[in-house]
């Protein structure tokens, strides 16, 4: 099935963290070839993706997949703008989702048995995981961005020069957040339409809505932070970090702990 | 007799801002005239075979195939310095590889004054520009100067050679760099002190957008800021401009801290906490160290800058090492190019020599054999030809090797039984 080309979409990624990783060894060429190795893993990864959910209902794989490939798309388009130092941690970031997405168990949500396979359900996910790889790359950068202006405030400068600027650093994890904002709003959007639309047995607001509407709020907190109250910069990066952490929890642990319409069932 | 190879044969000649002062350097420049005038005469006059001339402000070369050592010397001998004296003590003489070397090195900006500064590659194109003009680049220089202009580019783009910089000021850009990316905004610049107004112009000539000029006695301010096209602003109302700055130096003899944590705080709020970078440069401080440890704030000082200066140093210097490599591997490689192109002569004359004898012997044979028909004459043009080359082959492949590694006394052994004459 769908396991090989996923496992040469790994390796393509293992190859370019590598490149990132080990600059010196790998030496200048292959640092060329590594974007063109990114844009053809994102390339196959989405046809993969495409091709396996039309064959079955998509599920926690599913996911985790969707996210890599929307860290994936995110890093080609940061390193082509010469931000290379933000693919040391976006490359293996990708190789590691989609790892675990063919590790885990093969799990749908409860929901589907009720709904039936829709329409929505692309929607749906394309617009949640959109969201969620615009905030995993908010809080790479949020990282990096710690990082750096921890080296500038402890007057350690060696090694800074490959660093974008901090401005620079801190208008894309903004960016990338109001990026993941919009969609997660779009996404838990069209989840409420959805269940309306389908649903004809009365139903109560799940707990993983609940916790989603937590991270949107999070978030939501975030950008008024910085669009009201002008606090940006580290404050941005925290709120960034910790709603990540947020994310991974609610996608990895929190369908299998809780019951209800995103509890894996089946 | 052993014929000096091409490679061997080149020379260059010169005086920088290394070997000689001004005064004695300022003798010996050309404008573009002079250098067509003297590279024609060079020519001209059977001093030398090809030959290329690079005249800057700090350094005057020559780099050529001479027909006579002596003669060239006698050309040199003829500048006077100042007081009527002769100039060649302050002139080198690179011969062959330490000339091919020497180019490289001075293409590659690593002979420069300002070791990394981009302008000597545009002067070194435009004496070869000049030359070419002049016809005086020939099977040596020719090729020579195309491989210097490749040594050239791949040195700057594989190696950090041009990208740090050097001084107290562009420290201060570098570091407002990491912070801001790109200089747009203003800044203000408190004191007139001389490395102040180092940093300020450093960050006004990479683009700084306004300069604010704060002094106690507000006519410097005025006098300043017409010079640098700043805005001079009064020293009491500090406070009130320092919130439009994205930039602050602060560089005067005051005692006690000018710029103090209640004032940075109450900026960074009229400014809705966009990033305040700060340089003190004044001993003792003139701004309370304490203002770094406001959230968006950055402050550095006098030895923080100097640590920026230091690393520059020592990027460069570790770039300049790593670009001397590459300029010693490309020497070689020209060298060796060039003495297979040496031999490749020799070599074709050998060949030719061994062509003639096979075509009288084959001459004589046709004579004898006058039955041959069509085809078989072909056969024993063929079968000859083969022949000849097997025969040839080993020894030409040894001579070739021999002269790629410049082992020229070996060359001369193996074409020795060739070149005898009876």
């Amino acid at each position: 099935m769908e396991r090989l080309p996923y496992i040469a979409v790994i390796v393509a990624w293992g190859f370019i963290s590598l490149g990132h990783l080990l600059p010196d060894v790998v030496g200048e060429r292959p640092r060329a070839w590594s974007r063109a190795a990114a844009a053809a893993a994102v390339a196959v990864h989405a046809i993969t993706l495409v091709y396996a959910a039309l064959w079955m209902p998509p599920g926690l794989s599913e996911a985790l997949s969707a996210t890599a490939l929307g860290v994936g798309i995110a890093y080609v388009a940061v390193v082509r703008r010469g931000l290379r130092a933000l693919g040391l941690l976006l490359a293996p970031l990708v190789m590691v989702l989609v790892g675990t997405s063919l590790v885990v168990p093969h799990a749908t949500v409860t929901a589907l048995a009720h709904t039936g396979v829709s329409p929505w359900l692309p929607i749906h996910l394309g617009l949640t995981f959109a969201g969620i790889a615009g905030f995993a790359l908010s809080s790479a950068v949020g990282v990096l961005y710690l990082w750096a202006r921890g080296r500038l405030k402890a007057k350690k400068f060696a090694g800074m020069s490959r660093l974008p600027s901090l401005e620079v650093l801190d208008r894309i994890q903004f960016r990338a957040m109001l990026f993941g904002f919009v969609f997660l709003t779009l996404g838990i959007g069209a989840g409420g339409v959805w269940a309306a639309a389908t649903l004809t047995e009365s139903w109560e607001i799940d707990p993983k809505v609940w916790f989603t509407v937590l991270i949107w709020a999070w978030y939501g907190g975030a950008v008024q932070m910085r669009v009201v109250a002008g606090r940006r910069g580290r404050w941005t990066a925290m709120f960034s970090i910790v709603g990540f952490f947020g994310l991974i929890f609610s996608l990895l642990g929190l369908n299998f702990l809780l019951s209800g319409w995103h509890g894996y069932g089946g | 007799m052993v014929a000096e190879t091409e490679s061997e044969r080149l020379l260059a000649v010169g005086m920088s801002h290394h070997s000689a002062p001004v005064e004695i350097r300022e003798r010996l420049a050309f404008d573009e005239n002079g250098v067509r005038s003297t590279l024609t005469r060079l020519v001209h006059d059977q001093i030398a075979e090809e030959a290329f001339l690079i005249s800057t402000c700090n350094r005057v070369e020559l780099y050529a195939v001479p027909r006579s050592v002596e003669a060239l010397q006698e050309f040199f001998g003829a500048y006077r310095g100042p007081a009527g004296e002769r100039i060649d003590p302050y002139l080198y003489w690179y011969r062959g590889k330490e000339a091919v070397r020497h180019l490289f090195k001075v293409a590659s900006s690593l002979d420069s004054l300002v070791v990394g500064e981009p302008q000597i590659l545009g002067q070194v194109k435009d004496a070869v520009r000049l030359a070419e003009e002049t016809s005086t680049l020939g099977r040596v220089l020719y090729p020579l100067t195309q491989r210097t202009f490749t040594v050239a580019k791949r040195v700057r783009s594989t190696t950090e050679i041009g990208q740090s910089r050097v001084g107290i000021g562009n420290a201060g850009v570098d570091l407002a760099m990491q912070i801001f990316g790109a200089l747009q905004g203003s800044a203000m610049l408190v004191g007139v002190g001389e490395m102040g107004r180092q940093v300020a112009r450093a960050l006004l000539s990479a683009g700084l957008a306004e300069l604010l000029v704060a002094n106690r006695t507000f006519e410097r301010s005025v006098e300043l800021a017409s010079e640098h096209g700043g805005t001079p602003v009064p020293y009491e109302r500090l406070a009130d401009y320092l919130p439009r700055a994205d930039i602050v130096i602060a560089a005067t003899g005051a005692v006690h801290p000018i710029i103090t944590v209640p004032m940075v705080r109450q900026a960074l709020r009229d400014r809705r906490y966009r990033t305040i970078f700060l340089i003190d440069l004044a001993v003792p401080r003139n701004i309370d160290p304490a203002v770094d440890d406001l959230e968006d704030a950055y402050l550095f000082n006098v030895d923080d800058l100097s640590q920026v200066v230091e690393q520059g140093r020592a990027a460069r210097e570790k770039a300049a090492a790593e670009a001397l490599d590459l300029v010693d591997q490309e020497a070689d490689r020209f060298l060796a190019s060039l003495r297979e192109v040496d031999v490749g002569v020799e070599l074709r004359l050998l060949n030719e020599m061994a062509e003639q004898i096979r075509q009288s012997e084959v001459a004589r044979s046709k004579k004898l054999l006058a039955s041959l028909d069509e085809s078989q004459a072909a056969q024993l043009d063929a079968m000859t030809k083969a022949l000849v080359k097997k025969l040839l082959h080993r020894p030409q492949m040894a001579v070739r090797s021999a002269a790629k590694v410049g082992d020229q006394e070996r060359v001369q052994t193996l074409m020795a039984p060739w070149k005898e004459t009876p």
